[in-house]
């Protein structure tokens, strides 16, 4: 929090112009409940990151009234749309007004023929989905918060989508949106100036800017997506292996077959398969010589997908597979995808049971690295470890991120045991994460796939990452956010305003 | 090659993986001091703990799956959540409002009216990633309903009020029933007018408990369900002196009051001989199944059965033939306390796929987590309006079926559904009341409380 009483009254009144009393929330339990993600943090420290007050607008227009007024006054915009980030986008660090767009989840047009929905960025793709069901479509973003996230929360973070090497990602979903910017104006992002327009050489291309930013560069309000048919056949068989190794080529070869159908592949390490036997009550267990697993998915018509799953399903013979059988690949299937059924504690070295929760540090991984990823990431969690039982190492999942094989989410789990997260522990937290990334960068891999890269820790080695685009980055920022009230002091971008510029 | 190789010279035991406290781990693993867990983390307070804090300690657990893991997949079924939009009023605000307390951070009057914003309903527990059922031996399951329960009766010891729960509740106290007439007096003198003609036993070894709202408001209800009972040869009689079940004010927090009648419940089946109770109200069932062992523990050996689960046993049986056709396209309203707090689906579809004539337009039950008619939990009496709108979203999805019936089996979300079904031509009638007109029996009764 960051305003004084007298200014917060200042900043109410004039929101009072374009908001209903309803729409502007005060109270400390709506300030506390909008200060929150599911990324950890140490509880006796929520209180620094809790706004002064939060909106919930219904338009694009009450949005744009919002941040001009916001922009006037200096106050800082943090735009919250799903909340459900591990990055911490949507969490107020200086206070200032949360922009929820929630209420803006409506579907307001369906266009059969084009194959576009516009809808509302404050809606849930499972709930969109629903209502697509009925004209036998749907929109394929499908990340692990599916039943959670929003719209808008995809375009500010550029999402990444399980079945993406199949159907795309968020950036190749969405086609065009309204997005308002930091001064308020409104602005229609897309491929030139088509609201459904997948591909336009005209001007520069604005879309990926504006997607991924982290709400850093505006809010966006409404947005047309991308449509496809429902598919009719889903097959996802699962494979064990008695060594990560022949897992590992089995899940390249997979990848790199090609097939149309094909929407994802994901490999289990040794450390995944050794921590679901011991603690996850979703495994179905195994025998003991399985230590690592893949599965694979495919989506589309039956005649497409069968033939296709013969190809994939000699391609992992020849890599030593054996298949788990239609039981447990379609229910570890439904309970890994489907449910997202997450343990609800881990163990201590000497084999307590304690209560931890799930987190995970991505990185964007090409094939060729991630066993050398994989291995030190293990040895600076082992390190965490040795320290003390807060941390436990919950194994690691490598995801495909495109048709080709290229590169992978690559995703280190660990068990945190957040009622005891205490300053120290949460230092050694913050060095680990960083420790994480520099591994990353130093594979040649991008800090993060999916998650984004804007919490303490990474954050720092973003600069790094991208060099002279990091440069072209604060120069955007000062451009676009003059007095830098959106979400400010995220990437490190106050630099931007720094007396010599960047 | 293995992950678990030790190749590496030096590496201790926290370089591969292992399952922690098998006996055959290396000892090394009990060398490492551990820097963090064991000394107090910081907590902000002067004094001894408040209220809120020795409560928060007690829900800790509880509240902490849910806050240290934030996924929120609870939001979008939650029915409140649909039509408010308002991220205050979710289950996992529920949860992180009980870590705050224990961090000092808020009081209950901070937050009291916030926890209204609840039906009760459990799709939020079902659709957690925590909740898991394995097989039929591991059964966790998230506890929202219990967290704002526990709240709600907190805030009443802390004399925090909302006024229509504290009327509600001093009339109902008054009057051993919930004033569901409005003005109009219910009473111990007219708690089995509904019953008028059938000839109905008191007491015996197995009773029919009727609730506030089927015994004044929708008559219709129990006097179906006598009436199939008799026909099957069903022996039952009616309760020698009925209070409210007591359900309600433990929803809204008056604890006291809540056990005070289910005491008067349970010794007056004692004082009848009564072993068995026949329960047709949802809520009820709920009551009986869960607050009163809590409330009673071994002394509580009452036998409860519902009454739609016994009907598709009778029908079953071959004791009831539902042969007369009843020529309505239907959907099925899965009751919130029977779906998605009892996992009871399957008996309701049986019954009506016994109906001559109908045509049934289903919608799983998964897909009705997320359904609701906003009439539970006391958001009626406190916030009429989202009820309203609840049960208007419901009703646009059975619209959405082209049916012209909507069936329910739950007493209290048939008085909204109705009215939010007015608009969209589609009669609510409820699923005893429709087996009986199968069974070719003339129900009478009221279901509007008598006002037309």
């Amino acid at each position: 929090m960051t305003l004084q009483v007298e200014r917060l009254d200042e900043v109410v009144t004039a929101l009072r112009t374009v908001l209903a009393d309803d729409q502007i929330l005060t109270s400390r339990a709506d300030r506390l409940n909008r200060a929150r993600v599911p990324a950890p943090f140490p509880v006796h420290r929520w209180t620094e990151r809790l706004p002064d007050l939060a909106v919930l607008p219904t338009s694009t227009e009450q949005v744009a009234g919002v941040v001009r007024i916001a922009n006037d006054l200096r106050v800082p915009v943090v735009p919250r749309d799903g909340g459900t980030g591990l990055t911490d986008g949507a969490v107020p660090l200086r206070g200032g007004i949360v922009v929820d767009v929630k209420r803006m989840n409506d579907v307001r047009e369906i266009d059969l023929e084009n194959r576009t929905v516009r809808v509302g960025t404050g809606i849930n793709m499972l709930k969109l989905n629903e209502q697509l069901a009925r004209h036998g479509l749907f929109y394929p973003d499908d990340p692990a918060s599916y039943p959670c996230s929003l719209v808008g929360g995809r375009i500010g973070t550029s999402g990444w989508s399980l079945i993406g090497a199949r159907y795309g990602h968020t950036r190749d979903l969405v086609l065009s949106f309204d997005h308002v910017l930091p001064t308020g104006e409104v602005m229609h992002v897309g491929d030139g100036i088509g609201h459904q327009i997948s591909k336009s050489s005209s001007g520069y291309q604005l879309k990926h800017l504006f997607m991924g930013h982290q709400g850093t560069l505006g809010i966006a309000t409404e947005a047309t997506l991308k449509l496809y048919p429902k598919p009719e056949a889903e097959l996802s068989p699962f494979w064990a292996f008695d060594n990560y190794d022949d897992a590992y080529r089995c899940v390249g070869a997979l990848a790199r077959a090609g097939v149309a159908t094909f929407a994802g592949a994901v490999l289990f390490d040794e450390w995944k398969v050794a921590y679901l036997r011991r603690d996850d009550e979703a495994y179905i267990p195994q025998p003991g010589d399985v230590r690592a697993l893949v599965c694979a998915v495919m989506y589309g018509y039956e005649d497409e997908v069968r033939p296709a799953g013969r190809r994939l399903f000699r391609i992992a013979k020849e890599h030593g597979a054996r298949y788990l059988g239609d039981e447990i690949s379609e229910g570890d299937w439904a309970a890994r995808h489907d449910r997202y059924a997450t343990p609800l504690h881990g163990r201590t070295k000497d084999g307590q049971v304690v209560p931890m929760s799930w987190h995970c540090e991505d990185a964007a991984v090409n094939y060729t690295r991630l066993p050398a990823v994989s291995k030190v990431w293990h040895e600076i969690v082992a390190d965490l470890r040795r320290k003390t039982d807060v941390f436990d190492d919950w194994g690691m999942f490598a995801y495909t991120s495109a048709d080709t094989g290229v590169d992978y989410l690559t995703e280190i789990d660990v068990g945190i045991w957040e009622q005891q997260l205490d300053d120290r522990a949460w230092e050694l937290w913050v060095r680990a994460k960083r420790d994480i990334a520099a591994v990353a960068l130093a594979n040649n891999a991008s800090i993060s796939a999916c998650h984004g890269s804007c919490r303490e820790g990474e954050v720092d080695l973003v600069p790094q990452e991208l060099g002279r685009g990091y440069d072209v980055m604060l120069d955007l920022k000062r451009t676009l956010d003059p007095n830098n009230i959106m979400n400010p002091g995220k990437y490190h971008l106050d630099r931007a305003y720094r007396a010599g510029g960047r | 090659m293995t992950q678990t190789d030790k190749e590496r010279g030096g590496a201790d035991a926290l370089a591969t993986p292992f399952t922690p406290g098998m006996r055959d781990n290396p000892a090394e693993l009990a060398d490492f001091t551990d820097g963090i867990v064991g000394r107090p983390l910081p907590i902000a307070d002067a004094g001894g703990p408040s209220p809120e804090q020795e409560f928060a300690a007690e829900w800790n657990n509880a509240a902490y799956n849910c806050f240290s893991s934030g996924h929120k997949f609870c939001r979008e079924v939650c029915p409140v959540m649909q039509v408010t939009r308002n991220e205050s009023w979710t289950p996992t605000a529920f949860h992180a409002n009980v870590v705050a307390m224990g961090q000092g951070e808020l009081s209950v009057e901070d937050v009291a009216a916030d926890y209204v914003n609840c039906t009760q309903c459990g799709a939020c527990e079902l659709r957690c990633p925590n909740t898991l059922f394995t097989g039929d031996f591991y059964r966790f399951r998230t506890r929202t309903v219990d967290v704002v329960k526990a709240v709600r009766a907190l805030a009443v010891d802390q004399g925090v009020h909302q006024e229509g729960w504290r009327t509600w509740n001093a009339r109902t106290d008054e009057l051993t029933h919930e004033p569901v007439l409005g003005e109009t007096p219910v009473n111990q003198d007219h708690v089995r007018d509904w019953s008028a003609g059938l000839d109905l036993p008191i007491g015996g070894e197995t009773v029919l408990f009727v609730d506030c709202e089927a015994a004044f408001y929708r008559t219709s209800v129990p006097r179906a369900v006598a009436q199939v009972l008799q026909l099957a040869g069903y022996e039952f009689g009616l309760m020698g002196e009925q209070w409210c079940c007591g359900g309600p004010a433990a929803e809204m927090g008056y604890v006291d009051q809540a056990q005070r009648f289910a005491r008067h419940n349970l010794d007056n089946w004692r004082s009848t001989g009564t072993r068995r109770v026949l329960v047709l109200d949802p809520h009820d069932y709920i009551s009986f199944t869960e607050d009163y062992p809590k409330y009673f523990g071994a002394e509580y050996d009452i036998e409860v059965v519902l009454v739609v689960e016994l009907f598709a046993q009778l029908i079953r049986e071959g004791r009831l033939n539902p042969s007369v056709p009843v020529e309505r396209t239907i959907t099925y309203h899965d009751p919130c306390r029977l779906n998605k707090r009892k996992g009871i689906w399957q008996e309701p579809r049986e019954i009506l796929r016994a109906i001559p004539g109908l045509t049934f337009n289903d919608v799983d039950r998964v897909t009705q987590w997320s359904y609701c008619s906003g009439g539970g939990g006391g958001l009626p009496i406190e916030k009429p309006e989202l009820t309203e709108r609840i049960s208007a979203s419901r009703l646009e999805k059975a619209a959405a079926l082209e049916v012209d019936t909507l069936v329910s089996a739950c007493p209290w979300s048939e008085r909204p559904l109705t009215a939010a079904g007015e608009s969209h031509d589609i009669d609510v009638v409820d699923i005893h009341e429709l087996l009986a007109a199968s069974l070719g029996i003339e129900v009478g009764g009221t279901t509007d409380g008598g006002a037309s």
